[in-house]
């Protein structure tokens, strides 16, 4: 049977909806329910490796020990990296322009990644010194801490 | 195979509907140093990690990535697997390839789902085609509830025999620490539970189960050095079917289900003629009770019709003369992306006799366990004691 | 020492994808007959015969390409069915469908291909059995969209009666 010449394209509109719900464990729910309630950030001990894990986990990643001893980090950082996000997406948590940079608290070894605000863009630098500016309302996730500022 | 393969050890988790206490790398991590602790190994001897669970069904992506610190792969090959609920299982061949192969002497296989924490009938709805029957998607329930219905018309089985299988499988699991559902259950207690879906009950049905399963595989050179009591990988057999096709819940259906055709490809490699004599074991991937019925003709432990005649004389019981699920089976536990590793698992810990009270009694040499999903790709594997066996 | 349980946090989180599917020329035609002519069409493999639904372009058992199309008839036998219990919800609306509802895998006459959906039967075991005779049935023409939901259900051909023995050869 000959196809017509010009063929209507067919394409469908759907979305997959799922809704999940993460399971922090003991540390993390320590993690955020001592930022949720007493303002603190923690991170974790490795005693062999002598480093500071943030977030904090119960295995070390690069020797693979079980850590146990979650320590105080900050509140004060020093600023890694940032980015400048220009674009808006649906996915995005806030609309652009907003700034992403990645926090070196005080005490711990790796990074946070989080918003930077209070700042103009042209004055935000890597190694400017950053420190945590909590939400009035706090519910026991990252969002605890609205964005770093400057110092 | 290029070189024989040993499981050197393993480990799994108390499976539970609920594990609030951990978060997803943490639960695997408990396998993982269950299995190393077992294999009396190091992660430092480790040279390969894979792993494998449900895509998405925890709500996250890319879970190798995300659990390298809990699986001790940094810096290490391994890749993730995901063939749906076989995963487990077929984690464990794409392990023995890794070390049949010759590249690598010692492969850590992961396989975890912790499904309290997913949306589990939204994404299990992405397996079906966007366009062709998602809106009607039955999910598993729905599936398996045919499958019962054409074996009832077909062969005149009751659904007392449905019962008899859920009885078996809860039975079992309560001599299993590690089974999720351990249930003091008789034939009424299945009747009068709630129905889902006609024929299938609530007891009738597998649980979401919270778990992870690790299991260690080395070369022959290191398995006889290192472990006490290796256990051979002699046989797999994996294949898929034809997308679209779900005619496989038909009973009477003439078109190849490779349920059947791997058990023919795996028993003609081994040189099978009664397969009920040739294993001591079978661990099969029952999600439903009607699910086990047609294992047991889809092995040719029976002739077609006659699989619910075997749970009607207690055939298949711990006890009995072919065993099939002392671990409980996926009726007890279902973790859905380890599901498939704790049959291969749970063979193994009965050929080296270390399955306390599920232990079965008689002698075990050889095992088969086997896992289906989807639109029946299937997997089988032959365990056995010795590499004579 | 007696001390409150720890308080464990967990954290909800929703995703909504959106995704635009293309149907590929052959099940553009397939759902362009269904939606427009009233029509089922499968397709047949030039070398094993089997009538395949939906229609695809290779036939997967003979590794040929498939291109006779095959108009079906819209009466079938039930091969295999359900009543469902539980509200199972529609993923493509997140709606629940209506419980108890029957459904099941009919064989349209000259499919060799099952079709999966809706029985509309009273959700009874004397009603429904393996082996009854369907006609198909697809919603009005002005409310289709070029989708299986463009099928209704299935419902019982008039006049038949519930075998005694359900045995088959």
């Amino acid at each position: 049977m000959s196809e017509q010449s010009k063929q209507e394209i067919f394409e469908v509109d759907q979305h997959l909806i799922a809704h999940s719900n993460y399971f922090a464990g003991k540390m993390g729910s320590k993690f955020y329910t001592t930022l949720r309630d007493k303002k603190k950030i923690l991170g974790v001990k490795c005693l062999k490796c002598n480093k500071v894990l943030w977030p904090p986990r119960k295995t070390c990643v690069f020797c693979f020990s079980e850590l146990t001893q979650m320590v105080e980090i900050g509140p004060y950082g020093t600023l890694e990296s940032f980015t400048l996000v220009t674009y808006s997406e649906p996915v995005h948590p806030r609309k652009a322009p907003f700034v992403y940079g990645i926090v070196k608290l005080d005490g711990a070894d790796t990074g946070m990644a989080h918003f930077i605000d209070e700042v103009d863009i042209d004055r935000i630098c890597i190694g400017m010194r950053v420190r945590p500016v909590f939400s009035k309302e706090r519910n026991g996730n990252i969002l605890d801490i609205s964005y770093f500022k400057p110092v | 195979m290029n070189r024989n393969v040993a499981i050197v050890g393993g480990g799994q988790t108390y499976h539970a509907a609920r594990r609030h206490d951990v978060n997803q790398v943490e639960m695997v991590n408990e396998a993982i140093r269950a299995a190393l602790q077992d294999a009396q190994m190091s992660i430092d001897e480790i040279d390969v990690i894979l792993i494998s669970n449900m895509e998405f069904f925890e709500g996250t992506h890319m879970t190798d990535c995300w659990m390298v610190d809990g699986c001790g792969a940094y810096g290490k090959p391994g890749v993730k697997i995901t063939t749906g609920g076989t995963v487990g299982a077929t984690t464990i061949c794409a392990g023995a390839h890794h070390v049949a192969s010759g590249l690598f002497d010692t492969v850590l296989c992961v396989a975890f789902e912790k499904q309290e924490e997913g949306d589990t009938g939204a994404i299990l709805s992405g397996v079906a085609h966007p366009l062709w029957g998602r809106s009607l998607a039955g999910a598993a329930v729905g599936y398996f509830a045919m499958m019962g219905s054409s074996y009832m018309a077909t062969w005149g089985a009751k659904e007392e025999h449905s019962a008899m299988v859920a009885v078996k499988a809860r039975q079992n699991a309560r001599k299993n620490p590690h089974a999720h559902l351990k249930l003091d259950i008789g034939i009424e207690d299945v009747l009068n539970s709630r129905m889902l879906a006609w024929p299938i009950r609530m007891l009738d049905m597998c649980p979401a189960s919270n778990g992870a399963c690790a299991v260690i595989l080395s070369d022959e050179k290191t398995a006889k050095a290192r472990c006490k009591k290796p256990v051979w990988i002699r046989a797999m057999e994996t294949a898929h079917n034809e997308q679209f096709e779900l005619d496989w819940r038909d009973v009477t259906t003439k078109r190849p289900i490779f349920s059947k055709a791997c058990s023919s490809r795996i028993y003609k490699k081994l040189g099978v003629s009664k397969p009920s004599e040739y294993f001591d074991v079978f661990e099969i991937y029952e999600p439903a009770t009607w699910a086990e019925l047609v294992w047991y003709e889809n092995l040719g432990l029976c002739e077609p019709g006659e699989g619910f005649k075997l749970i009607e004389k207690g055939i298949t019981n711990i006890d009995g003369p072919i065993p099939v699920n002392p671990s409980g089976g996926v009726l007890s536990t279902n973790c859905i992306g380890a599901s498939a590793m704790l049959r291969v698992w749970e063979a193994a810990l009965q050929i080296r006799r270390d399955a306390g009270r599920h232990q079965v009694p008689k002698d075990v040499h050889r095992t088969l366990s086997t896992a289906y999903g989807g639109t029946n790709w299937t997997v089988m594997m032959a365990l056995s004691k010795t590499l004579d066996d | 020492m007696a001390r409150k349980a720890q308080e464990l946090i967990s954290i909800p989180i929703t995703v909504d994808v959106p995704y635009r599917f293309a149907a590929g020329s052959y099940l553009t035609r397939f759902f362009i007959e269904l939606r427009d002519n009233d029509k089922i069409f499968g397709i047949k493999c030039p070398q094993c015969g089997r009538v395949q639904l939906p229609p695809r372009i290779v036939c997967a058992q003979c590794h040929v390409k498939n291109e006779e199309w095959v108009e079906l008839g819209n009466e079938g036998t039930l091969v295999a069915f359900t009543i469902m219990y539980f509200p199972l919800t529609d993923p493509t609306t997140g709606k629940p469908h209506k419980s108890p509802f029957v459904y099941g895998s009919v064989r349209l006459d000259g499919a060799t291909s099952v079709l999966d959906h809706f029985i509309h039967v009273e959700p009874d075991m004397d009603k429904v059995w393996v082996g009854m005779r369907c006609k198909l049935v697809l919603r009005p023409k002005n409310v289709r969209i070029g989708d299986l939901a463009d099928i209704q259900y299935f419902e019982p051909l008039e006049g038949q009666k519930r075998p005694l023995k359900q045995m088959t050869q």
